[in-house]
């Protein structure tokens, strides 16, 4: 595959091949992101039309200092929610995490609540591939405006200055809504993790 | 510093944005708190389980109805 530059620069200047090109090597990424945010093949295959077509139309804009990437997921987040917003599958889109609720808390003899540490389980189970729907499912119950930062940054793995930059974000609020995100699946895997009976909690 | 405190500053502290004097601070509770170190390695790899999840292959219908797709609206401009 050519330079990623020279393919960007011949699709600025009009070259169908390049512009082909620069489809077929980001098309699986942001399907898969699309898949993640929507949860259907059919809103995903809008997103991924709308966030290309909106390439195709405006990549004489980008400057190449910046990182195509960040650039192009900047219109395809843009694409999911907007189309979130007509609220089609999230019935509590706007909903807040709050960092209280989440937090394990002293039982009613204000004993410390036992953490077991299942880090080496989930190790195993994801090498068994059983984990990974687990994941998804804890991923797809989280508010849309968590579950987009969560996929932004540790998904696809994007900085908090690029997700603040596409999202139009403050950088603390895409760190807070970070927090709050994996907090919210840890909690969702340590439940699966104490039904499995993976391991069984230490006492302190 | 409190078990609250640290917990609501664990993603800053993984991802290496807090100060020294911060950092060290949660060290020392780390250190004395075994509750606070598992929830602590438990966050850290669900946010690296995150990282590895599967990647989603884009079907070859979907991808040639993107085609189609592009190639018809660069027709019609």
């Amino acid at each position: 595959m050519p330079d990623e530059h020279a393919l960007i620069a011949a699709s600025q200047a009009g070259d169908a091949a390049a512009l082909d090109e620069l489809v077929r090597a980001h098309q699986g990424r942001v399907y898969g992101f699309a898949m993640r945010m929507c949860r259907n093949v059919e809103d995903a295959k809008d997103i991924l039309q709308e966030t290309f077509l909106g390439m195709l139309r405006s990549i004489r804009e980008f400057r190449q200092d910046s990182r195509f990437t960040t650039w192009l997921y900047r219109i395809a987040a843009n694409a999911c929610l907007k189309k979130r917003r007509r609220g089609v599958h999230d019935p509590h889109p706007e909903q807040e995490l709050s960092l209280d609720a989440l937090m394990p808390h002293p039982d009613a003899d204000g004993r410390r609540p036992e953490i077991p540490d299942w880090s080496s389980d989930a190790e195993r189970a994801l090498l068994n591939g059983e984990l990974s729907a687990q994941m998804e499912a804890a991923i797809d119950k989280l508010p849309r405006d968590y579950k987009i930062v969560l996929l932004l940054r540790d998904v696809e793995g994007f900085t908090a200055d690029e997700t603040a930059d596409m999202l139009k974000l403050s950088v603390s609020a895409v760190k807070s809504r970070l927090h709050r995100a994996r907090v919210f699946l840890r909690n969702e895997l340590a439940g699966y993790f104490e039904d499995t009976g993976a391991k069984k909690p230490e006492k302190f | 510093m409190e078990c609250r405190e640290l917990f609501a500053r664990l993603s800053e502290y993984m991802d290496g944005e807090l100060s020294q004097e911060l950092c060290e601070r949660i060290r020392q509770h780390l250190a004395n708190c075994a509750p606070c170190v598992n929830f602590a390695h438990t966050l850290k790899t669900t946010s690296e389980l995150c990282r590895r999840l599967p990647s989603r292959p884009i079907p070859p219908d979907v991808a040639a109805e993107l085609r189609a797709f592009l190639s018809s609206q660069r027709q019609a401009s």
